[in-house]
């Protein structure tokens, strides 16, 4: 008995570390202050964008998929930054990595959002912006280098974006 | 009688003496004159004095120092790449892909894929800006990669919108010998006016 404490305690403090390594992992993705992988895509309404034709504008960058939890309160959330920051400068580009791409485009028209819907349908993408988990939200300034990222969605979120946002449109 | 000549005496002599001190006075005013004038230059401009129009000296020297870093730097930058080009793709083995485009009328371009000796090794989408930009006599380099020598079949597979809007996609299909030095392929998309189609050519550049 005496034994085995020591062995629990050293367990537990691995699996301590490895959630933290985790958790800190998926809050702070490695593509902050590198230049945002450039990529084209099909939208919504079959015309190509391209990221590179956005630079000189913030853009936001939203990596969705219709099986995720809270994907209707986040698309709704930026429907409306687009709406108010768009005139500002904001470009808000919402990225579906639906393997089922009918299926989400029926979701996308569904929710009725202003800003461009694309479809990804190869891993090429999701592979250059280290994609783990989903949604994951990413703000690109001027420059095209990626400056805010957060992985996750819940109420109150949107808050966080938009004072990122101002920041990047002062800049 | 003494009175009177003592008192013309004194006043002439009052008379003297302030003529002596206005002269004196005068003459003290006109040399400050000069000195207050001559103060001013070495003093500092006021701020109504107007600024010269060209820089100093050392502002010139420093921004032409400056603007010939940037082209050192730019010079460089063209070395390296060239550098670069020719160690990835050396000209033995060097094989590289362009698209152009012609009129445009019958075909509004979505995307290629290429496949080289049946293998995938690009598939672009164009936005809108990038098919004007090759509709107006704009050339892409759409692939660039390494080949051994000997024979090889290229095949590009077209899509967009044909005549009436319609979604169409076509290929086109070239073998070709690649030599000791660089080989160039052309994709060429022209207008057939006769059949009013689009026309996709490869086309080998010796």
């Amino acid at each position: 008995m005496p034994r085995v404490a020591p062995n629990l305690r050293l367990l537990c403090a691995l699996v301590g570390c490895a959630w933290f390594a985790s958790a800190f992992g998926a809050a702070a993705p490695s593509l902050l202050g590198k230049d945002a992988p450039d990529f084209a895509l099909k939208g919504l309404d079959g015309k190509n964008l391209r990221l590179s034709e956005f630079r000189g504008q913030v853009v936001l960058l939203n990596f969705w998929a219709r099986w995720v939890s809270g994907s209707r309160e986040e698309l709704s959330a930026l429907d409306r930054i687009n709406t108010t920051y768009h005139r500002a400068g904001l470009v808000v580009l919402g990225i579906s990595v639906d393997e089922d791409a009918p299926r989400a485009r029926d979701f996308a028209t569904a929710m009725k959002v202003r800003y461009p819907i694309l479809f990804d349908t190869s891993p090429d993408i999701g592979r250059d912006y280290l994609l783990e988990k989903m949604p994951v939200t990413l703000l690109v300034d001027r420059t095209g280098v990626v400056r805010y990222a957060s992985v996750g969605f819940k109420r109150g979120d949107e808050r966080a974006y938009l004072d990122q946002i101002r920041e990047l449109l002062r800049e | 009688m003494n009175f009177k000549r003592r008192l013309v005496s004194i006043t002439s002599c009052v008379g003297l003496l302030a003529c002596a001190w206005v002269t004196g006075a005068a003459a003290q005013g006109t040399a400050t004159a000069p000195a207050a004038a001559a103060t001013p230059a070495a003093s500092p401009p006021t701020s109504g004095t107007p600024l010269p129009d060209t820089p100093p000296a050392d502002f010139k020297t420093l921004d032409e120092e400056v603007q010939g870093m940037k082209k050192d730097v730019i010079d460089l930058n063209k070395d390296l790449f060239v550098l670069q080009e020719e160690l990835l793709f050396p000209s033995n083995t060097q094989v590289a892909v362009y698209v152009s485009m012609d009129v445009g009328t019958f075909f509004a371009l979505d995307s290629v894929t290429l496949k080289i000796d049946n293998k995938e090794v690009k598939n672009y989408l164009y936005t809108a800006r990038e098919a004007d930009a090759l509709l107006k006599g704009g050339v892409q380099e759409i692939y660039l990669g390494n080949l051994k020598v000997g024979k090889h079949e290229l095949v590009a597979f077209f899509t967009g919108k044909g005549p009436v809007e319609r979604d169409y996609k076509r290929g086109a299909t070239a073998v070709f010998i690649k030599g000791v030095g660089a080989k160039y392929l052309e994709l060429k998309i022209t207008d057939r006016v006769t059949k009013h189609q689009p026309e996709f050519k490869i086309k080998d550049w010796e």
